[in-house]
């Protein structure tokens, strides 16, 4: 895991710690979902209102008729309005609209469940195996699907159904036609998604371990689409009740069948709405429009397991949302008050001026199981110094970064503790009171961040140009549309980018290169302080090392101090003044990395010096020809040793 | 140049596809076609006589003995003339006029519609998503009725309210009848008040597909890299979601655009029945009730080359919006 | 014993720009032999073509040209049909290579059975947890129910490596085994690699990108730059008396923990790739010369593996004429 944004990092330190994982309690076992646990919709009120809705008619479509009496009677009493005998009234001719509604029903949804049927196998024959088998296959079933998807249905279905005499217009006629229409849009989200899952480690495992294709199509990659396409067979369904009825009212549904569809074409025929009889005209549309939502709502609740980021926000968090943080309540006023008492010692470290001092910060993911993620946290940032933060993930070392510029999200939050930055004009700022607009201007004029995955930290779709200039328009009004052209070409020059490159997208850019423009950008404003969320891990080490030439020679020559975020700690002992490294939201050693790279004192640093075996010297804790039980026990991902809290008080206290 | 030659190609496939298929409908027919479509004509009392037969069997070649190969490049030469045919509902006026009378209104009317539900529903969408968890989201539950709410029927309840009960509006027609169609501004007025209902009710119930769409794409874009690095550059809220969450997010959209143009051309289809627009979709039906084989395959083909013009349309608008399709890859 | 013996692999993907297709050589005549018992570590940065060398040998691509070859314990060729009975793969990443669907114990069984190692529930269900507890992952029962979002990055690994086993192959392709996990779990996910060649004397083909891991880890050492082994020879060798260019600047690159000096740093190490290479896809010569500190007119021609020391070999024509002793290594500060 080397793209971890912060809720994810605090959701992997639960089952890395040893606790989570050996002798696992239930509770955190049932937890997660795997399986066909995994394919249970979470339970939410829309998704108890849609299974309602869908249950009710269902029941209705299929005990009605029995329950209600033959709706073909005619008696002599027309249009009657509901109540008495007739809890819905009657028809023209007298026939009881419950009993015609029951019969309409069922019908209907025999129509919309054969057309789902048919429809979602059509498109995971033509999907998931053009998809998985690809070359020429799938070039010809996907161009026959787009085609299929471009020439719009219900006019084509009219021609059929117009060639098609009356008497042979069944209702499974209409279903197949429907379903031979519909089917197109769901096979491309199929193929989509099977081409997704086809390049997936797992299949290629199973290739090597010697699976047959058919069993990979249905036991590895079928099982990870039934989300999918149970959203599909819904749409399906919904998309085939509503043709259905198009195609009865317009007189060219199924002859000789009760649908809602051809309910509506006699009531419309009868002059229903215009003789004012509500009662026969409404009540098929409402039960065709609340069957569709109640589809609609159930099919929310699968989109949630197809892609997990659209699940509701928990409750405790929307309050805040994440950029104006937990400090609102604070305001305006206090945004530049001086910190007394609090500066002094932190201004004096290592015989520099603080530019940043943060105390005791405590930053916790909210949920059912809070997660503390950064616990009592206190740092000072030196003015020109590079101060390094090594973790491994789920350390809180990015929530940490995050939490100092109040970028967290929810449900992250900071619980307490201080953010102070000390301007260069001597004025002190807490950023953790600074209103929204204040933090808004704070940011990047005076902080700025360069974060690890370059590739998703640019936008895709504007270039780079405009996304240079987005920070000077804001920032600097006052510069003219000339100034801030040289501006952005100058920093592109400092990092060694060609300014012609100012008109590229990102995605015409390597990976090194992109990640200079955002040391670029993050240059723009002259800022004190930059934070860096491993710049680098994703490059190659040729790359790396010409990035952190750069930043080593920026900071020498622009003045701004660094905080470097890295699991990489023989890059820290080589590039940064102080190390400070962070395990499960504490920092268990503070220390220049000098004495680091000398005298570790926590266990756990030197754990993790011990993980990078010397390119040049000895093999260290490397014992090839036998495994070093003492220092990974199975199945523990982060789990040193105990008895460390000491020293972390005596190393934060430092 | 790869994607813009890509996607002309496709439309050529597709085009070729509609035309094939329009071919081969009537001759898939169980039974002798020419006899069926008699015996339809029959039972509503239609004229049988010999010269009737003799048009629907040239339509459908049944004459000739031609094998089908040759019948069918001839089809295929006749459409690329604009010969369709003649109508025989409103003979002897050619297909190709009559269409041609009622395609403008069509394309003025479903294009509005579409346009606006669009616009709308995107930029509801984009604003539904990017205030999630506000009282917005309840908007959502509401949306789904309306998308699964038929067409015809809202029309027809729009209708009994609006026109017949407040009368606010005109019951049905493109234009005042008392008025003779031309650029003069009556009449212009006329129709923009004719059509304020018909496109009301399709933006109705096609804005609710866009607006969830936009919502999902907006929520997922949310929590992209790229908006947490423009919250951590300072800038406006209102820019990060327009220019950075909005402007990935609605790409999509723009994809899918072919599948939700399809369902608003059908949609439009059965509402123009409903307030007997003179638009082409109500001449679609009257061709179905009248047996006017060569207007039926007519108008769908028509249909189906402005759908596709459309999505061709969107495509090559796609490639100017999404920078990374043009990178051929 | 399985030997598996790779001759002028050749790999071209072909690249369609406009109506023209033109061909990437992601792989070019790549050799390499693994031997039971030792592992041979293939070296290089992403893009150089070691990822497909090692799908190549695990029969997830076709090579262009060139053969693959795995001899049995009985001194003969390994037939089509066996070849996955002998030669498995553990893949990059354990988040992506377990399928989220299916329990540890599915993963485990199927090799299993497919290789006719167990038969009947009973004997599958014991093979597994023997297989769980050989990769020190217990209470094996417990584990063999589990589904991979259960597990941690590290036991993920040691489930794929259980499952690489499960056939019973006697060749290893370890692509980039630990480059997802987290530091501190790294070397013990190696060692136990490590323990297993020693107990079941696996040939292991170690596919990575960091020098110091390959150096230690294994006995030989390949150094991969755009699809060419422009280096190879003992590891030790490789890594303190480096004769490429490439591999010089490669392990100067390096953070070295044993090596703290910021003045490392600032000095110059070579010139970055410039995105894309500089150099057409059908270039006949030396595919590093657009980045070589080093390279002259010789270099417009391809060229062959010199010998510079002991079964080490430099494809670089400034060690044309350095014979079995070579020259001084221009990087030996790095062994101060």
């Amino acid at each position: 895991m080397t793209n971890i944004d912060p809720p994810a990092e605090a959701a992997e330190a639960a089952p890395d710690t040893p606790a989570g994982t050996i002798g696992a309690s239930p509770a955190s076992r049932r937890s997660g979902a795997g399986g066909w646990r995994s394919l249970v919709p979470r339970w939410s009120p829309k998704l108890g209102i849609g299974l309602s809705l869908v249950g009710a008619i269902a029941l209705f479509g299929i005990l009605g008729p029995v329950l209600t009496g033959d709706p073909d009677t005619i008696r002599d009493i027309s249009m009657t309005p509901p109540g008495g005998e007739f809890w819905l009234g009657t028809t023209q001719t007298g026939q009881d609209v419950l009993a015609l509604l029951a019969h309409s029903t069922r019908g209907s949804l025999q129509i919309g469940l054969l057309v789902g049927v048919l429809a979602t196998l059509l498109s995971a024959v033509f999907g998931v195996i053009g998809g998985y088998v690809g070359g020429a296959v799938d070039e010809g079933f996907s161009l026959f699907s787009n085609v299929m998807l471009v020439i719009p249905g219900l006019p084509l279905v009219i021609v059929i159904a117009g060639f098609v005499p009356v008497e042979q217009r069944g209702w499974w006629t209409i279903a197949v036609v429907l379903a031979i229409t519909g089917w197109a849009a769901s096979a491309r989200v199929l193929r989509a998604q099977t081409l997704s899952l086809r390049n997936r480690d797992y299949v290629a495992a199973a290739k090597v371990a010697g699976e047959k294709p058919w069993r990979i199509v249905s036991v590895e990659i079928l099982p990870n689409l039934l989300p999918l396409m149970a959203s599909q067979f819904v749409f399906a369904v919904i998309l085939a009740i509503l043709s259905e009825a198009g195609l009865s009212f317009l007189g060219l549904g199924a002859s000789g069948s009760d649908t809602l569809g051809t309910m509506l074409y006699y009531a419309q025929n009868g002059f229903a709405l215009q003789r004012e009889a509500w009662w026969w005209f409404g009540p098929p549309g409402l039960v065709i429009a609340l069957f569709g939502c109640g589809l609609s709502l159930i099919n929310f609740s699968i989109d949630e397991i197809i892609n997990p980021k659209l699940r509701t926000v928990p409750a405790a968090a929307r309050r805040t949302r994440g950029r104006t943080g937990g400090a609102e309540r604070e305001g305006r006023s206090a945004a530049a008050r001086s910190v007394p008492g609090r500066g002094e010692p932190g201004r004096r470290e290592s015989g520099r001026d603080a530019v940043l001092t943060v105390e005791n910060l405590n930053v916790v993911y909210r949920g059912e199981k809070p997660v503390h993620a950064v616990k009592d946290v206190s740092l000072t940032l030196g003015r020109g110094e590079i101060l390094g933060l090594a973790g491994e993930s789920g350390c809180g070392k990015t929530t940490l970064a995050y939490a100092i510029n109040r970028l967290h999200r929810p449900p992250a939050e900071v619980t307490s503790g201080s953010v102070v930055f000390h301007d260069r004009d001597g004025s002190d700022l807490d950023l953790l009171a600074l209103g929204r607009e204040d933090l808004r201007a704070f940011r990047w004029s005076k902080l700025s961040m360069v974060f690890q995955g370059a590739m998703n930290a640019l936008n895709p779709v504007i270039s780079v140009r405009a996304q240079l200039e987005d920070v000077l328009t804001t920032h600097r009004p006052e510069m003219s549309a000339r100034a801030r052209r040289e501006r952005c070409a100058e920093v592109l020059r400092l990092v060694g980018v060609d300014p012609r490159r100012l008109d590229s997208f990102p995605h015409e850019l390597s990976g090194g290169m992109r990640q200079r423009v955002m040391i670029a950008m993050a240059l723009l404003l002259d800022p004190q302080v930059m934070i860096m969320d491993e710049p680098t891990t994703a490059l190659d080490v040729v790359v790396q090392r010409g990035i952190l030439r750069e930043i080593l020679r920026f900071r020498e020559e622009l003045g701004f101090a660094v905080v470097f975020i890295t699991h990489d700690l023989p890059l820290l002992l080589e590039l940064s003044d102080r190390i400070a490294v962070m395990r499960e939201g504490e920092v268990v050693e503070y220390a220049t990395a000098d004495e680091i790279h000398r005298a570790p004192r926590h266990p756990y640093t030197r754990r993790l010096l011990d993980s990078f075996p010397s390119l040049t010297g000895e093999r260290g804790a490397f014992i090839r020809t036998g495994e070093s039980s003492a220092r990974e026990r199975p199945g523990s991902g982060s789990g040193a040793g105990t008895g460390t809290k000491t020293i972390v008080k005596e190393a934060g206290s430092r | 140049m790869r994607y813009y030659a890509r996607k002309l190609g496709f439309y050529l496939v597709a085009l070729w596809a509609a035309l094939t298929l329009n071919f081969f409908i009537p001759r898939m027919m169980p039974g002798n076609p020419v006899d069926t479509l008699m015996a339809k004509l029959q039972q509503r009392g239609g004229a049988t006589d010999p010269s009737v037969r003799r048009s629907y069997e040239l339509l459908l070649g049944t004459d000739t003995g031609e094998p089908l190969v040759v019948q069918y490049l001839s089809y295929l030469a006749n459409m690329f003339r604009g010969d369709l045919g003649v109508s025989v509902s409103v003979f002897p006026a050619e297909v190709a006029t009559v269409i041609g009378d009622a395609l403008p209104w069509t394309i003025v009317l479903v294009g509005l519609a579409t346009a606006l539900s669009f616009l709308l529903g995107v930029g509801l969408g984009a604003l539904v998503g990017w205030k999630r968890g506000s009282w917005l989201d309840s908007l959502i539950p509401a949306t789904t009725v309306l998308a699964a709410v038929p067409y015809f029927w809202l029309a027809l309840i729009l209708v009994a309210i609006f026109a017949t009960g407040l009368s606010w509006f005109p019951l049905n027609g493109g234009y005042d009848v008392i008025l003779t169609p031309g650029w003069d501004g009556e009449f212009i007025a006329s129709a923009v008040y004719h059509g304020i209902l018909p496109a009301l009710t399709i933006v109705i119930s096609s804005v609710g597909g866009w607006l969830l769409g936009m919502r999902n794409m907006m929520v997922s874009t949310v929590s992209e890299d790229y908006i947490l690095t423009a919250q951590a550059k300072g800038l406006r809220d209102r820019r990060i979601m327009t220019r950075y969450a909005a402007r990935n997010a609605v790409l999509p959209s723009v994809a899918g655009f072919a599948i939700s143009l399809g369902f608003v051309v059908s949609g439009s289809v059965i509402t123009e029945q409903v307030f007997s627009y003179p638009g082409i979709g109500s001449r679609l039906l009257q061709a179905v009730e009248n047996n006017d084989y060569a207007l039926m395959q007519g108008i769908f083909l028509v249909i189906t080359v402005a759908v596709l013009g459309a999505n061709l349309v969107v495509d090559l608008l796609y490639g100017l919006i999404d920078p990374r399709t043009r990178a051929g890859n | 014993m399985t030997t598996l013996e790779v001759r002028g692999l050749t790999k071209d993907f072909s690249i369609r720009s406009g109506l023209r297709h033109s061909r990437l050589r992601a792989v070019d005549n790549v050799s390499l032999t693994l031997t039971p018992g030792r592992t041979v570590a293939l070296v290089g940065e992403s893009g150089s073509g070691k990822s497909t060398v090692a799908r190549m040998i695990a029969r997830l691509e076709k090579p262009t040209a060139g053969e693959i070859t795995a001899t049995g314990p009985d001194g003969r060729r390994v037939a089509d049909r066996a070849y996955r009975d002998h030669v498995q793969m553990v893949f990059q990443d354990p988040f992506a290579s377990l399928n989220p669907f299916h329990t540890v114990e599915h993963h485990l069984a199927r090799p299993l059975k497919l290789h006719g190692r167990a038969r009947g529930k009973a004997e599958v269900a014991q093979k597994v947890e023997q297989l769980l507890e050989r990769v020190n992952l217990s209470p094996a029962a417990d584990i063999a129910q589990r589904r991979p979002h259960e597990l941690s990055g590290g036991m993920r690994q040691r489930v794929a490596i259980a499952r690489a086993l499960a056939p019973g192959a006697q060749v290893v392709i370890a692509d980039e085994p630990v480059s997802m996990l987290d530091v501190s779990i790294r070397l013990g996910v190696l060692n136990l690699l490590a323990r297993l060649q020693r107990e079941d004397d696996l040939a292991v083909l170690y596919i990575t990108h960091d020098l110091a891991t390959a150096r230690h880890f294994s006995d030989d050492i390949l150094v991969m730059y755009r699809g060419r082994v422009v280096e190879r020879g003992p590891a030790d060798e490789v890594i303190l008396n480096p004769q490429h260019p490439y591999t010089r600047i490669l392990a100067a690159a390096a953070p070295d923990p044993d090596v703290r000096d910021r003045a490392r740093l600032t000095e110059a190490t070579g010139i970055e790739p410039a995105g894309n290479s500089a150099l057409p896809g059908d270039d006949p010569g030396c595919t590093f010369r657009d980045r070589c500190p080093e390279a002259f007119e010789a270099c417009a021609r391809m060229p062959e593996d010199f010998a510079v020391g002991y079964d080490h070999y430099a494809k670089c024509w400034l060690r044309s004429g350095a014979g079995s002793a070579g020259r001084p290594a221009a990087g030996g500060n790095a062994t101060a």
